[in-house]
């Protein structure tokens, strides 16, 4: 579904992916894993178009997207939960929500597609008419994922989604990532949370400085020294 | 004798005017982030443009509305796309691109003005539609002031509401918070920042008409309105529309009270609330 080949992204002169290829498959949650400053939201910068990459492409259901604007990224259903989930603060939930279907195909279902997001995020729905900024960080993640869903994604993108959060929330979220698998939509999770990612995930890939230097199931990596030495604390 | 209530009907009617040039400006520098310095020429070039339709050809000042509105829109729409998205893409950092973008604006203000003054020369130019006395709660005003009043609400309101209510408009707020996560959204960025510079200069314009309606319209004008509808944006807290639109009125009933004390004071006690704003509170009265 999604295919990365030899990916190079750069922050002016200085390098933060070097020859990045991966694979991504439908209805698959894959996980790539690393630690902090080894390019990790680099690489899904790359994907959304924030970020234009200095050579290499990426195709999304055998269309290169590389070098497209963000928006019309999200056009063709690629979804993309930024860091920290970056809801819109001055505006209502519901206004988020509603900024999540603004793609024109997904804007025609909003209403359909609001309420589904509001069964899976009852609380959402509860604080229907508060401002973004008075939600609690679980509450704002919640939003994150939920506006995600309202473009209707094949899909999603999530950058360190647990990030912050206590965790009993933590499992929460990957129980709604989980979740979204059952739906037919495609997850590629950013996590630095390697034990969780690798749990709930079918393969994954482990980046280091910038380098794609492992991947596989995840219970191979679960088993292998490497990870578990460098990531697991084993 | 002038009543209290004269002094605040009269500040409506100047507020009306300031809300719509303020609300124009907080477009453009609360969402596009460009500080304007050029804002005034957009309104100078509607209130000369009115003035020359109706002078020359007839055109009722009201009329030319349909005019000016597109007219401004256009070329502010055209600058941004030509000048600004350029230097948002050439600028680092935002904080370069708000520096950038300032310098840019300043050299637009010398050549709208210097293009204006070739077109229709320094002098003074007014003319006299609807000047008819209407008699309000003791004192006496013009049909022609009011009718500004009018028009400053009605669009002033309808413009609440575009940026409140509609898909467009939410895209706006999206984009002015947090433009990378609207561009995630699906919003194309630089479409709706040229918009919002267009729809900015088209307020210009829009205030320069009625202005033209009350007051005489000459090719310098334009920088006292760009310093007054600074003030406002900044009284009403950056990148409010709401904020702009109640600052306005504000303002023009402060102003309203200064002149009927000294009318030459009345410019120094904008700079006064300015400055004491800019240390007491430079979020402005509606920001947090
Ligand atoms: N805006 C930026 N400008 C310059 N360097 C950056 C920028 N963002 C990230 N980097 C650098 O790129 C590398 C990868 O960063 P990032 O992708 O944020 O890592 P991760 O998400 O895995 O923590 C780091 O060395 C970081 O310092
Ligand atoms: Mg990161």
């Amino acid at each position: 579904m999604l295919e990365i080949r030899d990916l190079c992204t750069f922050y002016g002169k200085v390098q933060a992916l070097w020859n990045v290829s991966l694979q991504i498959n439908e209805a698959e949650i894959v996980a790539l894993v690393g630690s902090n400053g080894a390019g990790k939201t680099t690489l899904l910068n790359t994907i959304s178009g924030l970020l234009r990459p200095a050579s290499g492409h990426v195709f999304f259901l055998g269309q290169q997207i590389d070098g497209l604007p963000p928006h019309a990224v999200v056009e063709l259903g690629i979804s993309h939960v930024p860091e920290g989930g970056r809801v819109f603060p001055e505006m209502t939930v519901r206004e988020n929500l509603e900024m999540g279907a603004y793609p024109y195909q997904a804007w025609q279902h909003r209403g359909e597609t609001l309420e589904q997001v509001y069964q899976m995020f009852p609380r959402l729905k509860e604080r229907e008419k508060q401002l973004a900024r008075t939600l609690s960080g679980g509450e704002r993640q919640m939003l994150a994922i939920g506006r995600c869903l309202m473009s209707r994604p094949k899909l999603c993108l999530f950058d360190e989604p647990s990030y912050g959060l206590a965790p009993l929330l933590v499992a929460e979220i990957f129980r709604i990532i989980q979740g979204l698998r059952d739906q037919g939509i495609t997850v590629f999770l950013i996590e630095q949370n390697v034990r969780r990612a690798l749990e709930i995930a079918d393969r994954a890939y482990v980046l280091e400085n910038g380098r794609i230097c492992m991947e596989g199931p995840c219970a191979e990596l679960l088993e292998s020294d490497h990870v578990r030495k460098a990531y697991l604390g084993l | 004798m002038v009543t209290f209530l004269n002094i605040v009907i009269a500040g409506l009617l100047l507020g009306g005017l300031y809300a719509l040039i303020a609300m124009g400006l907080s477009l453009q520098y609360g969402v596009a982030r460009v500080l304007n310095v050029s804002h005034g020429e957009f309104i100078m070039l509607g209130g000369l443009i009115t003035w020359t339709l109706y002078t020359a050809f007839g055109v009722n000042p009201l009329l030319s509305l349909a005019i000016c509105g597109p007219l401004t829109f256009l070329l502010g729409f055209i600058i941004h796309r030509t000048v600004f998205k350029r230097l948002l893409t050439s600028s680092e950092s935002r904080g370069v691109f708000e520096s950038n973008s300032m310098l840019a604006s300043f050299s637009l203000l010398f050549i709208i003005q210097n293009i204006a003054s070739i077109a229709w020369g320094p002098e003074i130019r007014g003319y006299s539609y609807l000047r008819v006395p209407v008699n309000l709660a003791g004192a006496v005003f013009g049909a022609n002031r009011l009718m500004t009043l009018g028009f400053a609400v009605v669009i002033g309101v309808a413009f609440y509401l575009f940026i409140a209510r509609t898909r467009t408009g939410k895209a706006i707020r999206a984009a002015a918070q947090d433009p990378a996560a609207a561009g995630l959204m699906g919003v194309n960025i630089d479409r709706v920042l040229a918009l919002c510079f267009g729809l900015g200069a088209a307020l210009a314009g829009t205030a320069g008409m009625l202005i033209s309606l009350c007051y005489p319209v000459h090719v310098a004008m334009g920088l006292e309105y760009t310093v007054i509808a600074l003030i406002v944006v900044v009284l009403g807290g950056l990148g409010s529309i709401p904020g702009s639109f109640i600052g306005g009125f504000a303002l023009g009933i402060i102003g309203s009270v200064v002149t009927n004390i000294d009318p030459s004071l009345s410019l120094i006690a904008y700079y006064l609330i300015f400055v004491l704003l800019l240390l007491v509170k430079p979020t402005g009265i509606m920001g947090r």
